[in-house]
């Protein structure tokens, strides 16, 4: 799922264009990457009016301060994704950041309680094999769910997701393929049509 | 901390499965369009003001105009017809200046004419040159430059 990182030379000559005051340059990033955003956010934040409101925020941040990006670090996209998963992520971020990885390797409980309750988190997709995926993946512990919001669902390469959460890449893969386990050990009594085929 | 958990096979398929419906579904999912236009506002307002693409045309015309000007007061003055003296030359010439009898505007003005005289020297003292007066009776050569009109402009003595 993870997608190779794309070259970034042509986003990087839009970038200083944007920064000389070029609007088209601005306009041409952010529908490249407002999209990807937006769905980060909404699986961070499980709401689809928040995540217009990360979404906004993000591309904000970028506007007014486009030199916080640096090309060195990694691409555009994941500066992006890394500046919306902290928006998302804010509300309840001092939890999380207290929280060490090696105590929540087999700890989902706590999660669960705050996705099957009445939450915002509830219904944001009305498919209903893809809702209960979504829900499964909000319910895994933080860093879990990370790497998975990012290297699954938004396309990022592990080298990305490390940059974003400030990880290294062993830690993205060894983190992904626990989160893995546990995503398949919640969804093992779920499976969507067309499933029995494909394994067959 | 580091190592990966090995998962069956058909739950890894299945589980891909479920991962890519996700992400099929959320991509139907696309910003709000009207996200795009308060952005670019705020683009607008808080953007470095731009220079206009040729902002360099006007400073560029500027010099071309000040070295046109230099040259054309630094270039020599181009060469008087044949046949039409002029006071310029006159004053440049070994004999000695012309010396002006009328303002030096109506000299310049008028069409002109140089004849060449003799006049006794003191009718130099009428025109207020300094003669002496043991040779105010002697005559004096001279180039007087007339106008149109026959009115004198102007007068050089010729030794």
């Amino acid at each position: 799922m993870a997608m190779p990182p794309e070259d970034p030379l042509p986003e990087l000559a839009l970038l200083d264009r944007m920064k000389r005051g070029d609007e088209a340059a601005f306009v041409a990033l952010y529908r490249r990457h407002s999209d990807a955003v937006y769905r980060l956010a909404m699986l961070y934040s499980g709401s689809s009016a928040a995540a217009a409101d990360v979404t906004q925020e993000t591309f904000l941040q970028f506007i007014a301060r486009p030199g916080q990006y640096d090309p060195a670090r990694g691409s555009i996209a994941a500066w992006l994704c890394g500046v919306a998963r902290n928006l998302a992520r804010h509300p309840d971020g001092a939890r999380e950041e207290a929280t060490d990885p090696a105590d929540l390797a087999d700890d989902i409980v706590p999660y669960a309680a705050q996705v099957d309750g009445d939450t915002p988190l509830e219904h944001l997709l009305r498919d209903e094999t893809a809702e209960r995926v979504r829900r499964a993946v909000a319910a895994l512990p933080p860093h879990y769910r990370d790497v998975v919001i990012l290297c699954e669902l938004s396309e990022l390469s592990y080298a990305e997701a490390a940059q974003v959460c400030g990880i290294d890449i062993g830690t993205v893969r060894s983190r992904l393929s626990r989160a893995r386990a546990h995503l398949a050990q919640r969804l093992a009594l779920f499976r969507p049509s067309g499933a029995e085929e494909a394994l067959s | 901390m580091n190592g990966t958990i090995p998962m069956d096979p058909s739950r890894e398929t299945l589980l891909d499965l479920k991962l890519d419906h996700l992400a099929r579904e959320l991509a139907a999912h696309s910003t709000p369009p009207a996200l795009e236009a308060a952005l670019v506002a705020r683009f607008r307002a808080q953007a470095p003001v731009r220079r206009p693409a040729f902002w360099w045309i006007p400073p560029l015309a500027l010099a071309a105009a000040v070295m046109l000007v230099s040259w054309i007061v630094r270039a020599p003055a181009p060469p008087s017809p044949a046949g039409a003296p002029a006071v310029s030359a006159a004053v440049s010439d070994p004999d000695g200046p012309f010396l002006a009898l009328r303002p030096l505007e109506k000299i310049a003005l008028d069409g002109t004419t140089v004849v060449e005289t003799q006049f006794p020297r003191a009718l130099l003292a009428g025109w207020g040159l300094p003669v002496a007066p043991e040779r105010a009776a002697e005559p004096v050569h001279a180039q007087m430059l007339y106008s149109a009109e026959g009115e004198p402009l102007a007068v050089r003595i010729v030794q």
